[in-house]
């Protein structure tokens, strides 16, 4: 299949401008905030402003008296009226150590930024207003946010009860027995010690993460059908799920509804949150509607923190630059551990678990612990778990090659998979594609040989420019194999397809897309399907009480999971369709011998004979009188997609900078991505998730920081001082797909895209700095590179050269 | 954490100068927006002080005790202060008398930790604010005590901490 041919009437591969960018651009999207209730009550949390404290008493007296103030509560108000967490639902299937936790903070606070109090009230600013009367004593706690010091023994204890701070530890490789991870540690340590060249190195990423456009909210209303809650939320089903656990509420009285437009989630709107629970439990309390819209400097304080990971690498080649071994043992900073669904830890669990990433390395050692600090959770991030994990590996290849003096390009063409399916050493499984080619086609657009020239010129005449590599195989969906264990949720595609007697089409889908542009991809592939044309398809997402159930709008499941199971549903309706063309026109025949082409079904030997699409549909659906012996009238199909095997694409970036020694200032000059995108649906919507990708790639790398002081204070809970990259930061970014190949895995060839693309951007831009500056010898191993830190590293080394 | 490091001449005895750092009264008089305190035993106090940092504006209420009391050379002055959703502070400092021919050199040494929404306006709105607020301090603490300065206080350029409350 070739996705760049296209014929008239083909919408799979159409530039066709996006659907959702009209209201998006002129002021008319409905957001979580524009959606209004009369007489709702608006919930404002009070949070901790400790890090650490026992919780002496809470005074809520002045801001019950506040006129407008409905209600006031606290965790020990709510302890007993609900049950806390972990509630199997939202637990994963792994062995770890799982805190409890309520809504509200219960005996102790444990991060700044920790909802110890409510208020609920008439308006905003009444609950605003109390919120300031309400009176928290705190008995300081010694505060631990520091990962290896959370681990060390005598560290102060974040959960009670614990014996240490170790929330989850693992070793992927051992074979998991003390003594077959012993023997099988050996058997890593004599390859690296037979290894021509091995490098040693600690990588440290920092603590940085998303941050959608419109922070979080959830309204909810308790009546006669029960509870209905608004929530910005990428999995609108599983809260369904866990609201009903949680609150004991029958999940036939439960019903969520995700906003059609939520400013994107990047992952930030995929956990199950203490918050949504607590309006959702205040709504049934006070029977009216509650409602609380999160600030952002509650956002940045208590949520959208990922990253902060620790791999300490020993990577070992042969000569030839060949990988013969790789052990890492990783540390990550889980903060407090409390949410529903990753409880903090399941995105390093699965950073670690891909880190060998697109490479073929035969014998790995690759271990995990989890600290719990006093800091806020980790919450999903786009390319979840896999950022820190990308850089620390793709910079330690680059610092391979630079002690065997082979170009980094090579090494790193040297060691791709070669041929698949391939299953990694931590049982991560490769699918299909041709890295190679996609990695060729990368070096091919930057003209590597000619670059290395131009660099050798602008040496000579004292400019320092440099060019560095990085690759990711990324989730193109996440199977059902993978999502049970990790998260204990399916993994298929869900959607519903109806034809209506117009011959309109609506589909229905139980994921909750924020900014991917679902309606207009799964426009185009029913149109393609149907030989319709995409306006005359509608999309409606996130409501549990409309959609099919599906695990939510994760891990880059549009493009592979959802869109198979729309392609599969058509593809079932066209079969009937077909089959009563057929049987009308009392013509002997297969539903293949038809047709279905600009708004007609007909005949494919004889064009002649056939009807319009919408008249067909009106006879099967409004006259259901001499169907086909056996068939069922209506035209409603629900399919659920489920690949034979777990995905990936695979994409190579590449970055061109260009560096002044004396400031450590750079310049982004190029930045290019050729990826494998399998067939592609909407090359605007394809290029968006690259753009939107590489930008938060590079704005988590030199922008943006979570600093907590060493009393656990969060100093960067506002747009101020957690800087987020704006378009002037920004370059044009060059994506490139033409070296792609159709998935054999999906109906259309697809692959999913969008959620991996910031994990390869950190190491592809600090291999550059370090490439432009490779006379001077400096390193960059840790993260945020910032023009400061390169300006010491080279002073420093200036200095142990004096 | 945070440091604020300096020295004041004073044209007073060190007698005087310490009879002064120890009165509740007096020390209300010279802290910048200090509403009251109140001694609830030796070298124990209860005060409210109104502190504006940039945008936040907070009422803090807290204790204040004096350790390491050693008349009349030197003492270290402790407190802590609750500003409600504005955030909370604590801190000390070390202060010393010198007697020279002039009066007597004060020197202090102050280190302090915000926490809350003082905490996240950053440090360098905080610092700024904490070296006026000391200046002022002991601006008005060397004109009280100075006996050819005028008996009132002198107001500082700027915001005045009576305005500001």
């Amino acid at each position: 299949m070739n996705a760049h041919i296209r014929n008239e009437g083909d919408w799979v591969g159409a530039s066709v401008n996006r659907k959702e960018d009209r209201r998006l651009t002129t002021g008319q999207g409905q957001y979580f905030a524009d959606k209004k209730i009369p007489g709702t009550l608006h919930l404002v949390f009070v949070r901790s402003q400790q890090a650490h404290a026992r919780i002496v008493s809470i005074n809520t007296d002045a801001a019950r008296a506040l006129k407008g103030v409905v209600a006031v509560v606290t965790g020990a108000d709510i302890r007993t009226q609900i049950k806390g967490l972990p509630q199997p639902v939202v637990v994963p299937s792994f062995a770890a150590n799982y805190p409890d936790f309520w809504p509200l903070a219960v005996d102790k606070v444990k991060f700044h930024g920790e909802p110890v109090a409510a208020v609920i009230a008439r308006d905003r600013y009444v609950a605003e207003d109390a919120a300031a009367l309400v009176e928290i004593v705190y008995d300081p706690l010694p505060v631990v946010t520091d990962m290896e010091a959370a681990l060390a023994e005598g560290a102060p204890i974040v959960h009670d009860g614990w014996a240490s701070n170790e929330m989850f530890a693992m070793n992927y490789t051992g074979g998991g027995t003390p003594e077959s991870e012993a023997a099988h540690a050996r058997k890593v340590d004599e390859a690296l010690a037979a290894a021509a060249v091995v490098i040693r190195r600690r990588f440290r990423v920092h603590r940085c993460g998303v941050t959608p456009l419109e922070p979080r909210g959830a309204m909810a209303t308790w009546d006669d059908d029960g509870l209905t809650a608004w929530i910005t939320t990428q999995r609108p089903h599983i809260d369904r799920l866990a609201l009903s656990d949680v609150l004991e509420i029958p999940s036939d009285k439960v019903r969520v509804i995700a906003p059609r437009d939520q400013g994107g989630a990047f992952g930030v709107k995929a956990p199950f949150y203490r918050e949504p629970i607590l309006v959702c439990h205040m709504a049934r309390v006070l029977g009216r509607p509650v409602r609380w819209l999160e600030t952002r400097e509650e956002h940045l304080m208590s949520v959208s923190q990922e990253r902060d990971q620790i791999h300490n690498i020993e990577i070992g080649a042969d000569a030839s630059g060949r990988i013969v071994a790789l052990r890492d043992n990783a540390i990550a900073d889980n903060g407090d551990g409390c949410e529903g669904v990753y409880w903090g830890f399941v995105m390093p669990f699965f950073g670690a678990a891909v880190l060998t990433n697109a490479y073929d390395i035969p014998l790995c050692d690759i271990r995990i612990r989890v600290a719990c600090t006093n800091k806020a959770v980790l919450s999903p991030a786009r390319s979840f778990g896999a950022f820190a994990a990308r850089f620390a590996l793709d910079r330690a290849i680059d610092l391979l090659a630079r002690e065997l003096k082979i170009d980094p390009a090579d090494v790193r063409r040297r060691n791709l998979i070669a041929e698949l399916p391939y299953t990694t050493a931590t049982g991560v499984h490769h699918d299909s594609g041709d890295y190679a080619k996609v990695f060729d086609h990368l070096t091919t657009l930057v003209d590597l040989k000619g670059f290395r020239a131009e660099q050798a010129r602008s040496r000579a005449e004292g400019r320092h420019i440099g060019i560095g590599f990085s690759v990711g195989a990324e989730l193109s969906g996440v199977s059902s194999a993978v999502l049970v264990s990790m998260e204990n949720q399916p993994g298929f595609g869900a959607a519903t397809v109806r034809v209506d007697p117009r011959g309109k089409v609506q589909v229905f889908e139980g994921d909750a897309p924020q900014g991917q542009g679902h309606e207009t991809s799964m426009a185009q592939v029913v149109a393609q399907e149907f030989g319709i044309h995409p306006a005359d398809v509608s999309l409606t997402t996130g409501d549990t009480g409309t959609t099919p159930f599906g695990s939510g709008t994760i891990g880059a499941r549009g493009g592979s999971y959802t869109v198979s199971a729309v392609a599969n549903a058509c593809r079932a309706l066209k079969s009937k369709m077909a089959t009563v063309l057929l049987h009308d026109l009392k013509v002997e025949g297969v539903p293949s011998d038809v047709s279905f082409r600009d708004g007609r079904v007909f005949l494919t030997a004889d064009p002649t004979q056939g009807k319009n699409f919408a008249a067909l549909a009106e006879r099967i659906v409004m006259a259901p009188l001499g169907l086909p012996a056996g068939m069922q009238a209506g035209l409603d199909q629900t399919e659920f997609f489920e690949a034979d095997v777990p995905m990936l694409t695979f994409g190579a970036h590449a970055a061109i900078v260009e560096v002044d020694p004396e400031t450590g200032i750079f310049k982004i000059l190029r930045y290019v991505a050729s990826d494998d995108f399998g067939t592609v649906i909407n090359p605007i919507v394809v290029a968006g998730q690259v753009h939107g990708g590489v930008v938060q790639g590079l704005s988590n790398t030199m922008f943006e920081e979570f600093v907590y002081d060493e009393n656990g204070q969060q100093l960067t809970a506002t747009l101020e001082n957690y800087k987020i990259a704006n378009a002037a930061d920004m370059i044009n970014i060059e994506s490139h797909h033409e070296a792609g190949s159709a998935c054999p895995h999906t109906p259309l060839g697809s692959r999913g895209l969008g959620e991996g693309i910031p994990g390869p951007v950190p190491a592809a831009l600090t291999n550059a700095v370090c490439d432009a500056l490779a006379p001077f010898g400096i390193e960059v191993n840790r993260l945020p590179l910032r023009p400061n830190t390169i300006w010491r590293l080279l002073q420093d080394k200036a200095a142990s050269k004096g | 954490m945070m440091n604020i490091e300096g020295t004041h001449c004073i044209a007073a005895s060190r007698e005087v100068v310490w009879a002064a750092l120890n009165d509740p009264a007096a020390l209300c008089a010279f802290i910048p927006g200090c509403e009251s305190i109140e001694a609830h035993g030796p070298n124990d106090m209860a005060a409210v002080v109104v502190v504006k940092v940039g945008p936040v504006r907070a009422r803090f209420t807290g204790r204040v005790k004096l350790a390491c009391v050693d008349p009349p050379n030197s003492y270290t002055i402790v407190g802590e202060g609750q500003g409600g959703i504005a955030g909370h502070a604590k801190g000390e400092a070390k202060v010393r008398l010198v007697s020279n021919a002039a009066g007597t050199v004060l020197t202090y040494v102050v280190t302090s930790q915000v926490g809350g929404k003082l905490a996240q306006l950053g440090l360098r709105l905080i610092e700024g604010t904490a070296r006026k607020l000391a200046g002022e301090f002991f601006a008005r603490f060397a004109a009280r005590l100075e006996p050819k300065a005028s008996a009132a206080p002198r107001e500082p350029n700027g915001e005045s901490p009576v305005s500001a409350r």
